[in-house]
């Protein structure tokens, strides 16, 4: 049993024309039982920046909190707002700071840069970013993730298009893997705003 | 407590005001009370308690013509959602505690999930420039602060804060130059009702004017108080004639969406606005 697939999750970030949409699921379980189906897994940053947080629930939590406390002490000295690249290289930093003893999750970045434009990154539970133009994806059915992904995507997607995509992608992967599903949440970001959705599918 | 230095009026002082630990014989901390005496020659700054937010004006000192201001204010600092404070004194000093009083907000939120009490916030500044006068050898802080905030267990409330550690909630209050000047105008007119009001809710009131000590103080809003600190800060500034240029005018209210606080300074516009609204105030009151 591995520490990050305790408690289960399934999160995919995915960028369009001008826009990303990010979407996880809501279970929360201890193994196999579940506990929970509205567990969040995805935070607000900012209007223009989300994150998705997959693995261990305590750390998913704690490490919501944690960046919430270093971007507010950002925006109160330097009077502006992080951008998704600076928040990917802060949540980096405060992964590899606990190099020897680490948060028990990968997450994944989505946002908007200064220029609109879409900006994805995702890490291991010690801070390695990869930077993508397509999608990110991370949790316990990463492989379904990937595959549902490379066949669905496609590049330049306007933000309905994009949100059909994601949520078809997500809702195939989850139906595979025990520890993820319950219930889906789907975030859109576009410059004008934040529309998101609740999805349910399979309550298995 | 304190009251003001004599210049080195004893010999006796001047033995014990180098070291900020020590007492005099007279039982003061010379060193504390230097640096309250550096406070009164800064710019000042007014705080006032509405009923609806908190305004707080401040002088603002421009040296040269030739700075570059890299921040939005040298007076005006914001140190979480609800709260903010203005400075008078130091402005490095001040760099360090404004710091200290952020950091001290975001890790209460992180462990507590929850918004830092005003005071509690003001209490934690305050114990740290307190171990400057007791511990270490080292000069206290020169700045005084006024901390405006809201919480949901007192609403709005003002603090005032000096080198010492001291502090204490105020309805309004000055800090700065002539600050002696901008309390005793505060004084008379915080509270007291506007001379155009009609008497029509205030039978009472018409009774107990004879006792003013018994006559309660009526709460301006915040639109009223803008007016009192920007009457308050021409007092002080030498009876210059008020210019939006020279002073700053924030104020904190409650965010329209209902989700936290809104924190405004006033734009030239807006701060115009006030200036001419005060003066055709007092224009008026000459005439009558």
């Amino acid at each position: 049993m591995s520490i990050l697939e305790y408690n289960g999750a399934a999160i995919i970030a995915m960028a369009g024309k001008d826009c990303v949409a990010i979407a996880a699921d809501t279970r929360l379980g201890v193994q196999a039982q579940t506990v929970a189906c509205d567990f969040r897994k995805v935070f607000k940053m900012n209007d223009r920046l989300f994150v998705g947080l997959g693995g261990l629930a305590t750390d998913v939590q704690t490490v919501d909190q944690l960046l919430k406390f270093r971007q507010n002490l950002y925006e109160l000295r330097e009077e502006r707002q992080m951008s998704p690249k600076v928040f990917s290289n802060v949540l980096s930093n405060l992964l590899y700071e606990k190099r020897f003893g680490p948060y028990f999750i990968e997450p994944v970045v989505a946002g908007l840069d200064e220029n609109n434009k879409p900006f994805l990154s995702g890490m291991d539970l010690i801070g390695a970013p990869v930077y993508t133009d397509d999608f990110v994806v991370t949790g316990t059915a990463t492989g379904n993730m990937y595959g549902m992904c490379e066949t669905l995507y496609k590049p330049d997607m306007e933000p309905e298009e994009l949100f059909e995509t994601l949520s078809q992608a997500l809702l195939a992967s989850v139906d595979r893997d025990a520890l993820s599903g319950w219930g889906a949440v789907v975030h859109v970001i576009t410059k004008d705003g934040v529309t998101s959705r609740e999805l349910k599918g399979r309550q298995d | 407590f304190f009251s003001p230095t004599p210049l080195l009026s004893l010999t006796m002082a001047r033995r014990y005001d180098a070291s900020t630990t020590t007492f005099s014989p007279e039982g003061r901390l010379h060193q504390v009370e230097y640096a309250i005496e550096a406070i009164n020659n800064a710019g000042t700054c007014v705080g006032i308690l509405a009923s609806d937010g908190i305004v707080m004006a401040s002088e603002k000192r421009v040296t040269s013509g030739l700075l570059a201001p890299s921040k939005t204010s040298e007076k005006t600092y914001k140190l979480c959602d609800h709260a903010a404070c203005t400075v008078a004194g130091l402005t490095a000093d001040a760099n360090i505690l404004i710091d200290q009083a952020r950091l001290r907000a975001g890790r209460y939120t992180y462990q507590y999930q929850e918004a830092i009490p005003v005071e509690q916030l003001v209490e934690h500044v305050c114990n740290y420039k307190q171990a400057y006068t007791q511990y270490g050898g080292l000069r206290p802080f020169g700045v005084a602060f006024l901390f405006a905030g809201y919480d949901s267990h007192h609403g709005f409330q003002l603090y005032q804060s000096d080198p010492s550690g001291n502090y204490s909630g105020w309805k309004a209050t000055v800090i700065g130059a002539n600050n002696q000047a901008g309390k005793s105008l505060l004084k008379t007119e915080y509270g007291a009702k506007p001379k155009s009001d009609d008497d029509d809710d205030a039978p009472e009131e018409m009774e107990t004017e004879e006792d003013p000590a018994e006559e309660e103080i009526r709460v301006p809003d915040v639109t009223e108080a803008l007016r009192l600190a920007v009457k308050v800060l021409s007092k002080t500034m030498d009876g210059t004639v008020p210019s939006p240029e020279k002073m700053e005018l924030f104020t904190m209210t409650l965010a329209e969406d209902g989700e936290g606080c809104a924190h405004h300074i006033l734009t030239e516009e807006e701060s115009k606005k006030v200036v001419d609204d005060v003066e055709a105030e007092a224009a008026s009151a000459g005439d009558a």
